[in-house]
């Protein structure tokens, strides 16, 4: 096991690089410049501005004192806000992002399982009906259209919720849901029919067989192997929230990272496009890695590593 | 068994942290937003709040530095100037209660108030004055409005690199005494400096924190408000300033600005009660128009498009007033963009007043007009100058943006229309469309102009030779004397008539056209009274009241 989680951080340590090159190469490669602006600044003050933040190197000095930036994890100011380094921006905005992300995708995974267990155990009827409906709907309704529907329904029409921001619990609800209900859609849809195959299976037969409860057979054997290919598209899912916060945070004010991985691209930002993308990359590199291990765990038939035959 | 164990227990750890952690960030929201949005208008009833959005985290809180809205609209209530724009939209005394002006119009001497207070309880002094506007000249500090200091002498030279700070015709005779000479007589000076990037800073209080702006427990402002609080990104709230000369006019008790990026959000938000103001979202334009609450103000700027006049076929004087007579102005305004906005025949705003009392473009009147025949002749007449048996590819370039679109959209249809000319749009994002304006690859190309200060000049001097606001290579000798003449002028009547005389230059070669004047749609609430927005200048809340 150790042997393969060196050999796994090897690989997420030289993916990472790929990306930071790449990013690099990309960000420079785009027309334009931090401080472009329609009245154009004077020589003296651009010169300066541009040594401030190693603007007048060459780039490859320009690389390595990205390469030295990401290794220290010091990006340095940003350029569009001088007061406050990259670190600032994302000790702000990460912990929110991350509550926004974590809730939403509990949410989804619990009752994405929960609904496609009921639709299996009820399979073809009227409730298995209703719930691939609402799965189907959860699929194909965008979640930003869903999110200004609920904020319209919820906020002005019956004022029970507050419309936007995040201070407090409150107002967590409305955006969670917007973000939860398309990966809850994919859920339960994968469980409900890996749910229907397991339910034939011989082992399950013997239990019923042998008198147990049906929840019992439901959540001590059943379920065991129906979450396989959940905990498998576990890791699409991450990214799926990860990025889906970018446009949810902005339509409910949620004051978190996505913004500043957006905008920095407008402003040419340069520190602050590298330490977002650093900082996303390494996040959902790690959780995928997470995801592989919780999947040798739960299923003891997976070898992730091959033992070396003697 | 033991792996599902695990399992559960991993989910069970994640569920125990969330909770952990929603009720961390919840008791640390911002107090004031504790009163939750839903009973927002039910504090105490004594307690004035106004709900106003930011749209997004200010720039800066540095005056030299913060140099857009975003930054300034908030720091205008927080700071104050020598002058501020009253409700006439004039400069009135506001730090300065009283101020000289040499004869010949380049020598000010400001009178500072004695009860003029930091909110820290120091006194406001002249040399505050000095400091920061030498500050602001100075390269190193690298402010993007250092180009309004060019009125004062040895500013320039200062901000190029070129001079020194003590060159820059500053002084403080006193405590209470400040002295400028300008580069020439400047009547609209007085208007220049109501602009944030002249407020004074605390130069005590600056020299011990140099980012004492960033953070609302250091923040030391002399204006009608205070900032009692700043969570970034996220709201800020300001008091009123007791501690202000005026603070008796200040009705408000408190400001809550939020961060709400999305127009929608932003009107859902007013239609729930959590914004007292909203700008209207495009899509629902029609509707909202028409009621009660909308307010429709003056904003000094045009929206135009620009010719490059080095790339074919715009070399062409005829072929240029061919294309922009083929434009109304009106069907777009009407039609189009649907905000209330004026049409535009020349490029000076409505709403400058001259030496007699008359309005700027009342009197020069509309020097370009929509004719499709005359346009047709016109077409022919430079096509033949030029030999073209067929006119070269035309391409429209615009930024990204719904609205622009559809205005180019527009513009080839009526092209089309009037002239029978094809051409391609092209857009692309504003970084890289701004570059390559500057850098002349447009043919023709969309673009804005809104003022700095009040006064035509500014918009004016936009199109003389080399400068970076002009982009459209074009370079006229007769246009450069008449705007340089109006700078040096001191007698206003005069400098108007240079001025009436360089637009009239500027449309009769027509490197632009325009299509309207810029103003400003928003919903407010009826029982909000008493906010003064400016054609050129920043939201006042000196005034506001709300019942």
């Amino acid at each position: 096991m150790l042997r393969y989680i060196l050999k796994r951080f090897t690989i997420m340590a030289v993916t990472l690089f790929i990306i930071v090159t790449l990013t690099f190469i990309l960000m420079h490669s785009i027309p334009g410049s931090p401080f472009n602006q329609e009245r154009g600044t004077n020589e003296a003050v651009q010169a300066n501005l541009e040594e401030f933040y190693n603007l007048d190197e060459p780039l490859y000095v320009q690389y390595f004192i990205y390469l030295k930036a990401v290794a220290t994890f010091d990006f340095g100011p940003s350029i569009k806000q001088p007061t406050a380094t990259v670190n600032d921006l994302l000790g702000r905005g990460f912990p929110v992002s991350l509550e926004l992300g974590l809730v939403s995708i509990i949410i989804a995974v619990i009752s994405g399982i929960l609904l496609g267990i009921i639709a299996a155990l009820r399979h073809n009827e009227i409730i298995d009906y209703i719930a691939m409906t609402i799965a189907v709907l959860g699929i194909s309704i965008p979640n930003f259209i869903l999110a200004t529907q609920l904020i319209q329904t919820f906020a002005v029409n019956l004022k029970i919720l507050p419309a936007a921001t995040w201070s407090s619990p409150m107002h967590m609800i409305l955006p969670t849901i917007a973000l939860a209900t398309g990966p809850m859609a994919i859920i339960a849809r994968l469980t409900r029919s890996t749910m229907l195959e397991v339910l034939t299976q011989d082992y399950i037969k013997m239990a019923r067989a042998k008198g147990l409860s049906p929840a019992k057979i439901v959540f001590k054997h059943a379920l065991r192997n129906a979450l396989m290919p959940v905990v498998t598209i576990l890791g699409t899912l991450l990214a799926g929230i990860l990025t889906g916060t970018f446009v949810l945070e902005q339509i409910f004010a949620i004051p978190g990272m996505g913004k500043y991985f957006v905008e920095s691209i407008n402003t040419r930002d340069y520190p602050v496009i590298m330490g977002t993308t650093v900082f996303y990359s390494a996040f959902l590199i790690f959780m995928l890695f997470l995801v592989d291990i919780v999947y040798g765990l739960l299923d003891p038939r997976i070898k992730l590593h091959q033992k070396e035959v003697k | 068994m033991k792996k599902w164990l695990f399992f559960l227990f991993a989910v069970l750890a994640v569920i125990v942290l969330t909770a952990c952690t929603a009720n961390e960030s919840a008791g640390e929201g911002d107090p004031s937003e504790s009163n939750d949005s839903d009973d927002a208008q039910t504090e105490e009833p004594s307690e004035k709040v106004l709900y106003l959005n930011n749209g997004v985290e200010p720039t800066s809180f540095d005056p030299p530095i913060g140099f857009d809205s975003n930054s300034w609209q908030a720091l205008n209530n927080l700071m104050e100037g020598l002058t501020r724009l009253g409700k006439d939209d004039q400069p009135q005394p506001a730090t300065a209660e009283d101020w000289d002006i040499s004869d010949d119009g380049k020598e000010y001497t400001f009178y500072i108030r004695d009860d003029a207070k930091w909110s820290n309880g120091d006194d406001v002094t002249a040399d505050d004055f000095v400091y920061a506007w030498k500050r602001m000249l100075d390269p190193e500090t690298g402010s993007p409005a250092a180009f309004l200091g060019y009125f004062i002498e040895g500013g320039e030279a200062f901000n190029s690199g070129e001079g020194s700070a003590d060159d820059v015709a500053v002084v403080a005779e006193d405590d209470k005494t400040f002295k400028v000479t300008l580069t020439a007589p400047t009547g609209y000076f007085l208007n220049v400096i109501a602009n944030p990037a002249f407020f004074p800073i605390n130069q005590a209080v600056a020299e011990e924190n140099p980012e004492w702006f960033a953070e609302a427990d250091t923040f030391v402002g002399n204006g009608p408000f205070i900032l009692e609080s700043w969570k970034h990104d996220t709201s800020m709230v300001m008091a009123k300033n007791d501690q202000y000369w005026d603070a008796e006019t200040v009705k408000l008790d408190k400001v809550n600005w939020a961060m709400v990026n999305d127009s929608n959000t932003e009107y859902q938000m007013y239609q729930s009660g959590d914004l007292d103001t909203s700008g209207v979202p495009s899509d629902m334009a029609e509707e909202l128009m028409s009621g009660d609450d909308v307010i429709i103000e003056d904003q000094a700027g045009t929206y135009f498009y620009r010719f490059n006049v080095t790339k074919e076929p715009f070399q062409n004087t005829k072929i240029r007033k061919a294309f922009a007579m083929a434009v109304d102005q009106q069907q777009i305004v009407e039609y189009v963009t649907k905000n209330g906005e004026k049409p535009a025949y020349g490029f000076v705003a409505p709403g400058f007043t001259g030496p007699s009392g008359n309005d700027f473009r009342e009197t020069n009147g509309n020097l370009v007009e929509f004719d499709p025949e005359k346009a047709k002749t016109l077409l022919e007449e430079g096509m033949a100058e030029e030999g073209y048996d067929e006119l070269p590819p035309v391409t429209l370039s615009y930024n990204t943006s719904d609205s622009h679109k559809a205005i180019a959209e527009t513009l080839q249809q009526m092209l089309k229309q009037n002239i029978g000319v094809d051409v391609e749009l092209a857009n692309a994002e504003w970084n890289v469309f701004l570059q390559d304006q500057k850098d002349l690859k447009h043919q023709l190309s969309r673009s804005s102009f809104l003022h700095d200060y009040a006064d035509p000049i500014n918009a004016l001097e936009s199109f003389i030779t080399d400068s970076s606001m002009n982009r459209t290579g074009w370079s006229n000798a007769e246009f450069d004397g008449l705007i340089a003449k109006a700078k040096a002028e001191a007698n206003e009547e005069k400098r108007w008539e240079y001025m009436y005389e360089a637009e009239k230059v500027l449309f009769d070669e027509m490197p632009i056209f325009p299509i309207y004047f810029y103003n400003q749609v928003l919903l407010q609430k009826e029982n909000v009274t008493g906010i003064v927005r400016h054609p050129v200048g920043y939201m006042e809340l000196k005034w506001a009241d709300k019942n």
